[in-house]
């Protein structure tokens, strides 16, 4: 017989002990976190409600429009607060999305500050919280104060006033009605740990949806997207759909059956039909619903399914009174309103006014990852070059070393020891292809001592005279934008020492502002084609980051200029 | 001849001892950090150190810096960097930081177990060991428009001789590696040193001022 509980291997006490101690660190810690959240709730409700209040009185005035931006900074910081706290609780970071607001002029920063949906959701987020986190967080701290009276009342009961009692039912100003709350404790802590699972989760959750990235961001990669997915997987409504309509025709038709014994000519189990098609309606449109899978199609299919069930009901219920005044108009114009509503929100990113605005935050999206994939592909290589170097290579240096030592050994055996040396030359060989490769995908200097570093260690391995200005005093751009200027300033000296007729190359490193700016500038004869190949994988290397590279004729048309510029904010 | 060692991988570390060992040498002590060859070096007082490029805890050029370090505090150490990969420039910065040995091998080297060996004993003699990768790094073809470059003063032959040089090969390795008579060469390095204004002196002070000469014009070039 397979075990019921197939985890449970090893000896159950101690699995359960586990498991108790398990829940009990968990339980702390939602307390902790409900309990900063009541906090929170408390500052929350101050700032959202002066910030309004202000922001609305000033707006009449010029001095409103900083005000917007003042409040938006308090709700965002207070957002932050929340943020770090249910990152805790999730146990994934919250990162929100915040338009950039790149100019620093003022109506510019509070239009950008208003349009940018963030800023929306953070207050919405100070709204719910003032109400849910203060509500929650009463009900934690009430919970951890009910259970230390439980447990502490056989100490001190003899104290209180007669008559006294708890929860209005058990009284407990006598020794009985003590030891009963002492006896109640167990359970009621087993309550509270559900209770506060319970509501942390819901808290966080509520966090994550509004205070995380908006829910069709690719980035949004939080706990509680997670677990919403663990929870479709776990409960299948369409799985057990059959079986809520057998019953309920089984119900039907039980119904009917009694119906029919004699005794009652009222034709009651209409009643339980209709209620039944109702649930059944309902739980079809939850399967709907999940399948849709945030097709909007599928569900204003399924709103639409139970507000139909509900009018044909309603239709029903007005035939089997007797007619009358045809009252199911009325809830059948507020289902369609209703409906109407549910598919504008749905349908919501394709009208015209809020396409644009879902495309901007796509854009800022895709910038924001688009440089994050950048950064780890280079951080990726930078560790693969390290782990070549500390591994294969140093375990090919070893061999050879070896080997060395055994040719040393073989000076009476001359064939043996020839056979050694060039196994000794292969693994050099082999040596020097990991370098190369090692080269290949960052100098070691470059990554030792920086750019400009790098670039005069490559001057003095060209054919040609290349002067290098440019300060190591650099703040160090991240390693992506780093390499790839090495490596225009690379082709560039290259291309320069095949086309140039052996001039002089100069090349300029400077840093103006968040701008890493690099010149590689010969004057040679000129007319490089901007098309070729070499310049063209050049060209996808910087704008990959966002930058620019242009080719052309230097100073009086004399020579060829390589520009790149390449943002470097970090 | 006192050696220390100065590697973080074990594997090589041992290995190098071992080989060393087999050779007669001795190393007195091994660190495997830039601040570990700093406290061996003041401890020990060793002809030479054999050092490591990338050492912890930046794993960068600390194996450089921290050479350039014992030099300082100690004039007359002879250095040998080890490294897996070239880099003139490392090169050059130990060669102009004072007196003493300056070697800087390939890792693999260290298989060619004699000239190795050798090279260990030059650089404690005060003398250099380029790799030739280094020197042929170095080595590159005249531009067309260089201008008061001081090798452009030396024929392409003499050029070839200081590179030879630079790598720690004795007159008569030299002569066998051209195949010219040990006068020839004997000439070639007189000519070298004249052409490069190199006062009169030790015949081996003048080889390692000839080979920094070469540096700093390969540097500035």
């Amino acid at each position: 017989m397979t075990p019921l509980f197939p985890t449970a291997v090893t000896d159950p006490d101690q699995d359960l002990r586990a498991r108790a101690e398990a829940a009990g660190r968990q339980a702390v810690h939602d307390l902790e976190y409900l309990g900063v959240g009541l906090a929170t709730s408390v500052l929350a409700m101050i700032v959202w409600i002066a910030g309004v209040t202000v922001t609305l009185s000033l707006a009449v005035f010029i001095v409103g429009i900083p005000a917007v931006l003042a409040s938006a900074a308090a709700f965002r910081w207070v957002a932050d607060l929340d943020r770090r706290n249910a990152a805790r609780e999730l146990g994934a970071p919250l990162q929100a999305i915040y338009r950039e607001r790149p100019d620093p002029r003022l109506l510019p920063r509070v239009s950008a500050t208003l349009s940018d949906p963030q800023t929306w959701r953070d207050l919405a987020w100070l709204v719910a919280h003032s109400v849910v986190g203060l509500a929650f967080g009463s009900v934690a701290v009430s919970c951890v104060v009910h259970l230390a009276v439980l447990v502490t009342l056989p100490v001190w009961f003899w104290a209180l006033p007669a008559g006294s009692d708890l929860w209005g039912v058990l009284p407990i100003d006598g020794a009985w009605g003590a030891l009963l709350a002492f006896v109640l404790a167990p359970p009621f802590a087993l309550l509270s740990v559900a209770l506060l699972r319970a509501m942390a989760t819901g808290e966080a959750r509520l966090a994550a949806a509004l205070l995380g990235p908006p829910a069709h961001a690719p980035g949004a990669t939080t706990g509680a997207r997670d677990a919403s997915v663990r929870s479709r997987r776990r409960v299948d409504p369409a799985r057990l759909l059959p079986l809520h309509a057998g019953l309920a025709l089984l119900i039907v038709a039980v119904c009917t059956l009694l119906w029919l014994l004699p005794g009652t000519d009222y034709f009651w189990p209409v009643w339980v039909a209709l209620g039944l098609t109702l649930t059944v309606t309902i739980h079809d449109a939850v399967a709907r619903w999940t399948y849709a899978r945030g097709a909007p199609l599928g569900r204003i299919l399924a709103v639409a399914e139970v507000a139909i069930a509900l009018v044909g009901i309603c239709v029903a219920v007005w035939a089997l009174a007797g007619g009358g005044y045809p009252w199911p108009v009325w809830p059948a114009l507020g289902l369609s309103v209703i409906l109407g509503v549910v598919a504008l929100v749905l349908y919501r990113d394709r009208l015209p006014w809020t396409r644009e605005r879902v495309l901007v935050e796509r854009v800022d999206e895709l910038t924001r990852t688009r440089r994050g994939a950048l950064d780890v592909q280079a951080a990726e290589l930078r560790r693969i070059e390290r782990d070549l170097h500390d591994g294969a290579q140093a375990r090919l240096v070893s061999l050879s070393m070896l080997m060395g030592r055994a040719e040393e050994h073989l000076a009476d055996q001359p064939e043996v020891a020839a056979l050694v040396r060039q196994a000794r030359a292969e693994a050099g060989a082999a040596i020097g292809e990991l370098r190369d490769l090692a080269h290949g995908i960052a100098p070691p200097i470059l990554v030792d001592r920086g750019l400009v570093a790098a670039v005069q260690s490559l001057a003095l391995r060209v054919p040609i005279r290349v002067t290098v200005h440019g300060s190591d005093q650099l703040g160090r751009p991240a390693p992506v934008v780093e390499t790839a200027a090495y490596f225009v300033i690379a082709e560039s000296i290259t291309n320069a020492a095949k086309h140039a007729g052996g001039a002089p190359v100069r090349v300029t490193v400077a840093q103006r502002g968040d701008v890493l700016v690099i010149e590689i500038a010969d004057t040679g004869p000129g007319g490089a084609d901007p098309a070729g190949s070499g310049l063209t994988g050049l060209r996808h290397r910087v704008e990959a980051l966002d930058g620019t590279l242009r080719v052309g004729p230097g100073e009086a048309g004399r020579g060829t200029v390589v520009r790149a510029e390449l943002p470097c904010a970090s | 001849m006192r050696l220390v060692i100065v590697e973080d991988n074990a594997l090589l570390r041992e290995g190098l001892v071992a080989l060393l060992r087999e050779r007669g040498i001795e190393v007195v002590a091994h660190a495997e950090d830039g601040d570990g060859l700093l406290r061996i070096v003041g401890g020990h007082k060793p002809d030479v150190a054999i050092v490591d490029v990338r050492l912890p805890p930046t794993f960068t050029d600390e194996g450089v810096r921290a050479a350039l370090e014992a030099r300082r505090r100690h004039p007359g150490l002879g250095v040998l960097i080890l490294s897996q990969y070239v880099e003139p420039v490392y090169t050059t910065e130990l060669m102009a930081s004072g007196d003493g040995g300056v070697g800087y091998l390939l890792k693999e080297r260290v298989g060619e177990v004699r000239e190795f060996v050798e090279a260990v004993e030059r650089v404690a003699g005060g003398g250099t060991a380029l790799d030739r990768e280094v020197v042929a790094a170095l080595m590159r073809p005249q531009g067309a428009e260089a201008g008061d470059d001081v090798l452009d003063r030396l024929s392409p032959r003499e050029r070839e001789v200081l590179g030879l040089v630079a790598e720690g090969r004795t007159n008569s390795a030299i002569a066998r590696g051209l195949v010219v008579t040990a006068g020839a060469v004997e000439k070639h390095i007189s000519n070298i040193f004249s052409k490069l204004d190199l006062p009169a002196g030790g015949d081996d002070h003048r080889r390692v001022l000839a080979v920094l000469a070469f540096l700093r014009a390969a540097q500035e070039g």
